[in-house]
């Protein structure tokens, strides 16, 4: 599903054509019903064939299986998450973690230099996947968090 | 009428009979130093009806298209032979068109890229070029059986050495993640001015000689260590549906 809607996202769905990151958005639910290992696993699953859908030498894996492991933590751990509010925010925090992750791979290819230009192209990229997911996340994971509930009852 | 008492008035009346004649006079010599403008806009107004159609017209416009076609024919061959005496590569000129649609396109992501329908079982490669409308879009990064994957030339870090025919210096355009990707030059002097166009080297290896790339948009002369300046692509990815992979 993930790397289908990630290989489909029409141009307009997005912020300045920047799609929202929809591993984040089938993530966080998973992770949320079903605790810290299997989000992990689902995490580093995922990221694995997301690298192989890209060319370059970026990769997704390590943040994806941290993210799966605190949301999956969180919602063994604390009262259940399901406010929009608090789902919008995770899905922000972790889009921006995600990014952040892409963002220092370039910065240690490059050296631990980065261009200007660069620097602001990979800022932009960070803020619009960071809004447009956060703004699609309430609806889209609580949507996904009922479909799992109703299928794995706590 | 009575006679006027005013001795000046028979003058004016004389006059007042030949003013005719010499409005007519007046008029000849205007057309006359006018190239016959009244005339001739007249008997175009007048024949309007038995102009050559639309048919003729498009005659004449086939007969041109079809001289301009020919003379691109023997443009090319004579090019070709040029550059057999000068034992360069003949890459592009041999190398065979594969159109193929394009079924993904990320060209705002992480990764600036488009997934294309066709693959290695076309006789897609790696490294291939890839040619939108318009001039060269990227290279191809990877290939499947069935799909290629295509970096386009806007991608951070992605770099093609590229030439520029008006000034014939050599410049490095390396993709910034934004549309308008920046052209750094090798040299202290480029002479180059915006409005001018971007193509691949004529003596490229790597990619097909002679293709158009880009437009110069702004030159920054002041940058360190070299100057640099920004190009418009002339292909637009985003709005892309078919491109064109110049196999090897």
């Amino acid at each position: 599903m993930v790397p289908m809607a990630t290989l489909a996202t029409p141009p307009w769905l997005g912020l300045d054509g920047i799609p929202p990151c929809w591993v984040v958005l089938w993530l966080l639910p998973w992770a949320l019903v079903d605790g810290p290992i299997s989000g992990a696993l689902a995490g580093a699953a995922l990221g694995l064939v997301l690298d192989g859908l890209t060319s370059d030498g970026l990769t997704l894996v390590p943040a994806l299986l941290g993210l799966g492991w605190w949301w999956g933590r969180i919602g063994r751990r604390a009262s259940p998450v399901q406010r929009s509010f608090n789902l919008g925010l995770l899905a922000l925090l972790g889009t921006a973690m995600l990014g952040l992750t892409l963002l220092l791979q370039l910065l240690i290819a490059g050296g631990g230099v980065l261009e200007p230009s660069l620097w602001a192209w990979g800022l932009h990229t960070l803020a619009c996947q960071t809004l447009v997911t956060g703004v699609l996340a309430p609806m889209l994971v609580s949507l996904q968090m009922l479909f799992w509930r109703r299928r794995v009852p706590i | 009428m009575a006679p006027s008492l005013r001795p000046g008035k028979q003058r004016w009346q004389g006059l007042g009979r030949l003013a005719p004649w010499l409005l007519l006079l007046t008029g000849l010599l205007l057309v006359r130093f006018s190239k016959g403008a009244g005339f001739v806009d007249a008997y175009a107004l007048l024949t309007r009806p038995f102009w050559p159609g639309p048919a003729q017209r498009e005659w004449v416009e086939a007969a041109v298209d079809l001289e301009q076609r020919a003379r691109l024919t023997l443009l090319e061959q004579d090019n070709q032979r040029l550059r057999g005496l000068l034992e360069l590569q003949q890459r592009g000129e041999t190398g065979r068109d594969v159109a193929a649609a394009v079924i993904s396109r990320r060209p705002r992501d992480w990764w600036q890229q488009l997934e294309l329908s066709r693959g290695a079982l076309d006789g897609i490669a790696k490294d291939d070029a890839v040619l939108g409308p318009g001039g060269l879009l990227g290279r191809v990064a990877s290939v499947t059986p069935a799909t290629a994957r295509v970096k386009l030339l806007t991608a951070p870090g992605h770099s093609i050495g590229v030439w520029l025919p008006r000034s014939r210096h050599h410049g490095l355009l390396v993709g910034t993640g934004t549309t308008r990707p920046e052209l750094r030059f090798i040299v202290r002097d480029p002479d180059v001015r915006p409005g001018d166009l971007v193509s691949t080297s004529p003596a490229s290896t790597l990619l097909p000689p002679n293709l158009p790339v880009a437009v110069v948009q702004s030159v920054d002369d002041q940058a360190v260590p070299l100057s640099k300046a920004v190009v418009q692509l002339i292909a637009a990815p985003e709005a892309i549906d078919w491109v064109q992979v110049r196999t090897r």
